[in-house]
């Protein structure tokens, strides 16, 4: 009970200062800065069904909170930009990569609000940097944000006192799919070698057959 | 030509790292959430989540005594004074300081005093006890 710790710090100011701190919180976590969003939003959804919180101001602020924040990192992003080019400019994977994102980043965006929200710092850096529109960003993250408060407030709301239990299942779970997005792609990467390095294989075995 | 085939080498052998480090921390990730996804899971599913239960051993060292007297349904009067620490100056404390101002750091000093006189309370008047929500 002695230690002191960031998330007990702003725990008690939400308790204290109601939805300002819930907002406050939100913009922290998006920025970067490693606190347990997810967390925070069960525990805001448990104290709006206590009565310690007033319920869509909570949602309204931490909403706020949370947009805003991730316009910032997505701006950290987007200053970095000159230097990633220069680095990148010759990586024909950084091109792929920026076209894919260009076809698939709205998905990306939105389901790393919620879903898998470990990689949503690293989407919006690489939105920022690979020059993908602010306002797609903005919607598809405001979308996924949205869906974020209102489904883990509404768990939150939902299971009262039992909030923690939840939450922890929450962000087992988060991480996970995140293990899976990561073997995917490995998975995906290595298959894409073996196909590529079998092509000239295939072709030496044709012309040896043709003479 | 000779600089060229060294790029494509460099540019393999960067590909071949790439792929065996996703794979291989896609498994540990897996693994590891994985088996702490199963204990979250089984203790969910073994307390029920029931959205009306709660008791004393959920509290926690950031909450403040007025907002757990709201969520157990006791005075926060009863509770300051169970504690022998004044309500002014003190509503907006965590149970973490308190626990520093008041009994000299001892770990769970006043958790323990604030379990004890919550169950009293429950159990002297258990009408007005709300077990919140």
């Amino acid at each position: 009970m002695s230690e002191i710790s960031l998330t007990d710090w702003l725990l008690t100011g939400m308790l204290n200062y109601g939805a300002p701190t819930i907002g406050l919180a939100l913009l922290i976590g998006a920025v970067g800065v490693p606190l347990p969003s997810t967390f925070f939003v069960l525990a805001a959804g448990a104290f709006a069904r206590q009565g310690a919180l007033d319920g869509p101001t909570t949602a309204m602020l931490g909403f706020l909170g949370a947009v805003v924040g991730d316009s910032l990192s997505y701006g950290i992003g987007r200053v970095a930009r000159t230097w990633v080019q220069r680095r990148f400019v010759a990586s024909a994977a950084w091109h792929q990569a920026l076209v894919a994102f260009e076809r698939r980043g709205g998905l990306a965006i939105y389901l790393t609000r919620f879903l898998v929200t470990p990689l949503a710092i690293p989407t919006n850096l690489i939105a920022g940097s690979g020059g993908y529109s602010y306002w797609r960003f903005f919607l598809y993250g405001a979308g996924g944000k949205l869906t974020w408060i209102g489904l883990y407030g509404g768990l939150g709301y939902l299971f009262g006192p039992q909030w923690e239990l939840l939450s922890q299942l929450v962000s087992d779970f988060s991480g996970l799919l995140v293990g899976l997005i990561v073997l995917g792609s490995g998975l995906y990467v290595w298959l894409r070698r073996r196909k590529a390095t079998n092509i000239p294989v295939a072709k030496k075995r044709r012309m040896a057959a043709i003479n | 030509m000779a600089s060229s085939a060294n790029s494509t080498f460099t540019s393999q052998r960067w590909e071949r790292y790439l792929t065996t480090i996703l794979i291989v921390v896609g498994l540990l990730l897996i693994i590891w959430f994985g088996m702490r996804s199963a204990v979250s899971a089984i203790r969910v599913w073994r307390t029920g989540l029931q959205p009306g239960v709660t008791d004393v051993e959920a509290i926690r060292g950031w909450m403040t005594i007025p907002y757990i007297g709201q969520a157990f349904g006791v005075p926060e009067e009863y509770l300051f004074e169970a504690l022998g620490t004044p309500a002014g100056g003190n509503r907006r404390k965590s149970l973490g300081k308190l626990n520093r101002e008041y009994a000299s750091g001892e770990r769970g000093a006043i958790l323990k005093r604030l379990k004890a006189a919550i169950r009293r309370y429950q159990t002297e008047q258990p009408a007005r006890t709300k077990g919140v929500p």
